[in-house]
């Protein structure tokens, strides 16, 4: 645990320094193997954080939270590689200025938790890159293989079934870091674009305006599909999305600030294979 | 309460033959909000507008739907009648059931149940649409002609002759185009440089035009009446002010074989050159990419020769700024380049030549003079083989459209043979003669009656060199026999393409295009020399394979186009304009970027005391074309389209 130690004091120095107003981390959960966001404003406090491989949340989305940064005031915050790219692509989009947030990088592999050199977001671009050159991100899974296998018929029924259990609480979207929009367009009802109700229609327009809206811009944090309530396997929707925009585009989001959204730029050689 | 009056067209027989219209009218007329719905044959016609009028008159109807032709068509007509009978237009909309429905169906009940939807989807629509006033946009009258050949010079010409500014930019050093390189013009064989470089000096000393030769366009924003475009001016090295033409660097620069792109590689250049003697302006550029000085460093005998000091090798490319009103194009084209025919020999055997390479030959200011000598030994051919559509209509390995041009420069440039070597023999190979235009069959006919050019209906399948010749196999298929002819030498009448870089550049200034890199017109028929962005215009054979004639026509077409323009203070524009919602805008920029007409700022919410609450998209209505992009981006849904709210559009498909 040479790693939480080392943070804990890294915290206090920032808190007590006065760097920082506030440092975003983890503390324990309900259950020995969840963890539950930790804000703290006082060097005392570091102690409650904790950090280990059960750390798994993207916390990046607190960060924009209304007004916290409009003081102009720094804030630490725990992230994973997914977390920094989060800051890059809220910085795209001028939702926060990243010379506010000291990161605090960690990574882990099976349960070894291990620091990532760098305090600002720009520190860490060869990381990022590095992880580009290895994209998909994440090892491939049975069922992401079983869905990509299946026929339009089949893949249409496999997500209908497995949609048929959204109850629309939004959970997915308000745990997603690049949810950030004051007023969702699900909650604009003139006109009611996206269908409220449970049923076939109303739950594939909301799963499939969430893909658009995430499309270029989900770092595969995985925060929506564990936020649901009853288990919508949303990963397969952002891993598919996410091959797509790289193919077509070469995008992998989050690499830097000045990344262009990739759905709102145009580049003269962008591939038109998709413009019939 | 609405109340929606359905005016229902049978267009004649074009749609009242597949859409039962008096069945549409009754069922219309249940639908609710509508107060009439009438059928009639014309109603764009005198009487048919004029009962729209009485009927919005007489039932003081708040909104018309047309079920007629495509919007296109039609929209501007009785938005118009609309605002004679005091409603205002854009409470006038039109269901096509023309090219949207009876012209693609057959069956005529189902025709007749589509109709029915259509139309009631722009009745719901507008039931909700709002009462709009037409935007004022001030109008630059200043022209920006791009491209300096006949089509250019001539749009140019025409539009500072009656008075108004133009910038003509040409990429070469010099203007003049193709039309500089020919020798004699079909039909009337006049000498084209003789009738060329009249204008280009004429373009050069008029006080309404400002030539930037060797100058490319980095960028174009803006619309109609007012845009903004950014010049290169490529470094010449020499100083345009105090160079006074003499030509001393030329005739000193050591480096004197470089192929001369202007005598299509028959004839040598020195580094620093003018295209031509005849060059406008006649003021030399270093060719950096060939030039000693660039390569290694050292030389600089150019500098010694000039007595004006004029050459600078630090000069760098510079930007100019324009304000523009409209622009015309006028980019022309460039010859196939043949080497993709194996076949021919082209590229391999050094007589074996492209057209225009024939025209250089031919002409008194090429690199012979004028002598028709061949490139391998400088001897004179006796007997020379003209193959036609060399990559013309030909879908496998050239181009599937006919160039147009080359029957008509082939029978030319065997007359123009004729007259030169008069014992000389010529064999054409040809699949039709296409000499479509005034005077043109004549010429062609001319070509074969006096000057006794014989022509083989038939392809040519291979060219060989053999005994110092080359030998030429073909099949004539009139006579269904295969031929062999031995040849000195071998012309071929090669396609015309697009510029290398058309498509790039049509991005850049933003148009449309063809799939092979010919520029579009709005429409083939009747707006043929307006581009589908308003406010550019074509010219030349950057639209389509075009011989002089056509070309200066469509110059003056455009430079018409232009002047109508000009005529006017202020345009009238649709006020079909985003608007954002500063409350819900979460102020991403994603719009910002996506506009592709840069109308989209970023504004500062302030509270009472100055202090910024947030920053928020906001879209300048002056600049905003009601594309739409923006609305299709933004995620939080908080621009709408004036004319097109998500109201009205959501309405129109509920209503189907
Ligand atoms: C072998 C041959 C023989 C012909 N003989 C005849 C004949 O006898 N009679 C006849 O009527 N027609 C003849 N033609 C056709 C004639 O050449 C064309 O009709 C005419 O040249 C078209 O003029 P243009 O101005 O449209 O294009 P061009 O002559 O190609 O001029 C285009 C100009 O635009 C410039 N330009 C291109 N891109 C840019 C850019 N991005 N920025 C700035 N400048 C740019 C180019 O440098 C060039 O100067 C012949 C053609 C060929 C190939
Ligand atoms: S969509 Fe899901 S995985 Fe993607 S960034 Fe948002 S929360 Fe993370
Ligand atoms: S969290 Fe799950 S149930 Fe809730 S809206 Fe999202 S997908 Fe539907
Ligand atoms: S895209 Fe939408 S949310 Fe983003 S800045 Fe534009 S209007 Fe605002
Ligand atoms: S509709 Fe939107 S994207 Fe289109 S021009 Fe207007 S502001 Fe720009």
């Amino acid at each position: 645990m040479i790693t939480q130690e080392q943070y804990r004091t890294r915290v206090k120095e920032l808190l007590s320094s006065g760097t920082v107003k506030m440092v975003i981390g983890y503390k324990p959960g309900s259950t020995p193997d969840r963890r539950r966001p930790l804000f703290i404003r006082t060097a005392e406090e570091a102690n409650r954080l904790v950090l280990d491989s059960a750390c798994i949340t993207n916390l990046s989305g607190y960060l924009v939270t209304e007004g916290l940064l409009s003081d102009e005031k720094k804030v630490a915050i725990f992230l994973r590689p997914e977390g920094i790219r989060s800051i890059n692509i809220l910085a795209a989009e001028s939702q926060l200025n990243a010379d506010q947030i000291i990161i605090l990088g960690f990574d882990s592999t099976g349960s070894v938790v291990k620091t990532l050199d760098g305090t600002h977001a720009g520190d860490f671009s060869e990381l990022l890159g590095s992880i580009k050159q290895n994209s998909p991100v994440k090892p491939s899974e049975v069922l992401f293989e079983q869905v990509e296998q299946m026929t339009p018929a089949e893949r249409f029924a496999f997500w209908q079934e497995e949609f048929s259990r959204c109850i629309k609480c939004y959970a997915c979207r308000q745990a997603c870091p690049m949810c950030y929009c004051r007023r969702c367009i699900v909650d604009s009802n003139q006109p009611q674009w996206v269908n409220t109700s449970s049923h076939t229609l109303g739950n594939f327009e909301w799963n499939i305006v969430r893909a658009f809206h995430l499309a270029g811009r989900c770092v595969e944090c995985g925060n929506c599909g564990r936020a649901c309530p009853v288990n919508i396997p949303l990963r397969l929707i952002n891993r598919r999305m996410a091959q797509e925009v790289i193919e077509a585009f070469d995008h992998f989001p989050g690499l830097n600030q000045t990344q262009e959204p990739v759905l709102a730029s145009f580049k003269k050689d962008d591939s038109e294979t998709f413009i019939l | 309460m609405a109340k929606i009056g359905v005016f229902i067209c049978h267009c004649g027989e074009n749609i009242g033959a597949k859409v039962d219209c008096s069945r549409l009218a009754e069922a219309l007329g249940e639908h609710p909000g509508v107060a009439v719905s009438v059928e009639y044959k014309y109603f764009c016609s005198d009487p048919g507008q004029e009962s729209v009028k009485k009927a919005i008159r007489d039932n003081n109807l708040t909104g018309v739907v047309v079920a007629a032709c495509s919007p296109r068509m039609h929209e501007a007509t009785f938005r118009k009648a609309c605002a004679e009978a005091g409603l205002n237009p854009y409470q006038c909309e039109i269901a096509n059931i023309r090219e949207q429905c009876s012209w693609v169906h057959t069956d005529k009940d189902m025709a007749t149940e589509k109709a029915m939807d259509i139309t009631r989807s722009m009745v719901e629509k507008v039931k909700r649409n709002n009462n709009l006033q037409p935007i004022e946009v001030p109008v630059t009258r200043r022209a920006l002609v791009i491209g300096g050949g006949i089509a250019g010079i001539q749009a140019a010409l025409d539009i500072a002759n009656a008075g108004q500014e133009v910038v003509l930019v040409e990429r070469e050093p010099s203007l003049g185009g193709h039309m500089a390189q020919l020798s004699e013009t079909f039909p009337t064989l006049d000498c084209s440089q003789c009738i060329m470089t009249p204008r280009m000096v004429e373009a050069a000393q008029h006080p309404n035009i400002r030539l930037l030769t060797y100058a490319e366009i980095e960028s174009v924003d803006g619309y109609i009446g007012n845009f903004k475009v950014k010049v290169r001016m490529k470094s010449r090295c020499v100083d345009m002010n105090s160079c006074t033409g003499c030509g001393d660097c030329i005739t000193k620069c050591p480096l004197k074989k470089i192929p001369s792109e202007f005598d299509c590689g028959l004839g040598k250049r020195t580094a620093i050159y003018t295209p031509f003697a005849q060059s406008v302006p006649n003021k030399p550029v270093i060719d950096k990419a060939n030039c000693i000085y660039f390569k290694n460093g050292k030389c600089k005998i150019c500098t010694k020769s000039c007595q004006f000091n004029s050459i600078n090798f630090e000069m760098q490319d510079e930007f100019i700024e324009l304000e523009i009103g409209a622009i015309v194009v006028a980019t022309g084209f460039q010859v196939q380049n043949n080497a993709q025919y194996g076949e021919y020999g082209y590229g391999k055997y050094p007589d074996v030549i492209n057209g225009l390479q024939f025209e250089r030959l031919a002409s008194a200011s090429g690199p012979t003079a004028g002598k028709i000598l061949r490139p391998s030994d400088g001897k004179e051919p006796q007997t020379v083989v003209f193959i036609q559509c060399a990559g013309s209509r030909d879908p496998s390995k050239g181009v599937r459209y006919c160039s147009k041009i080359c029957c008509m420069y082939t029978a030319k440039h065997a007359m123009l043979y004729a007259h030169k070597v008069h014992d000389g023999k010529t064999h054409i190979f040809y699949m039709d003669i296409r000499a479509a235009g005034k005077g043109y069959d004549e010429f062609s006919r001319r070509a074969i009656e006096e000057d006794e050019a014989s022509y083989v209906r038939g392809r040519v399948s291979k060219v060989w060199q053999e005994n110092g010749k080359l030998m030429v196999r073909g099949v004539d298929t009139l006579l269904g026999k295969p031929v062999e002819i031995a040849a000195d030498m071998v012309v071929l009448a090669t396609t015309m393409i697009p510029q290398p870089d058309a498509k790039e550049f049509a991005k850049t200034i933003g148009i449309g295009y063809d799939e092979y890199g010919f520029y579009n017109e709005a429409h083939l028929k009747l707006r043929p020399v307006e581009s589908s962005t308003a406010g550019i215009f074509l010219a030349g054979a950057c639209q389509s394979p075009k011989d002089i004639p056509d070309s200066v026509a469509q110059a003056s077409a455009s430079a018409s186009k232009v002047l109508a323009l000009f005529s006017k203070d202020k345009l009238e524009r649709e006020p079909v304009i985003a608007i954002n919602n500063e409350a819900t805008c979460a102020g991403c920029w994603g719009c910002v970027l996506a506009c592709p007409y840069n109308a989209i700022e970023k504004k500062d919410i302030l509270d009472r005391s100055g202090r910024l609450i947030k920053r928020v998209a906001f879209v300048n209505p002056g600049l905003c074309q009601g594309c739409g992009t923006c609305v299709t981006f933004c995620r939080s849904n908080s621009i709408d389209l004036a004319g097109f709210t998500e109201k009205q559009i959501f309405a129109e498909v509920m209503g189907l």
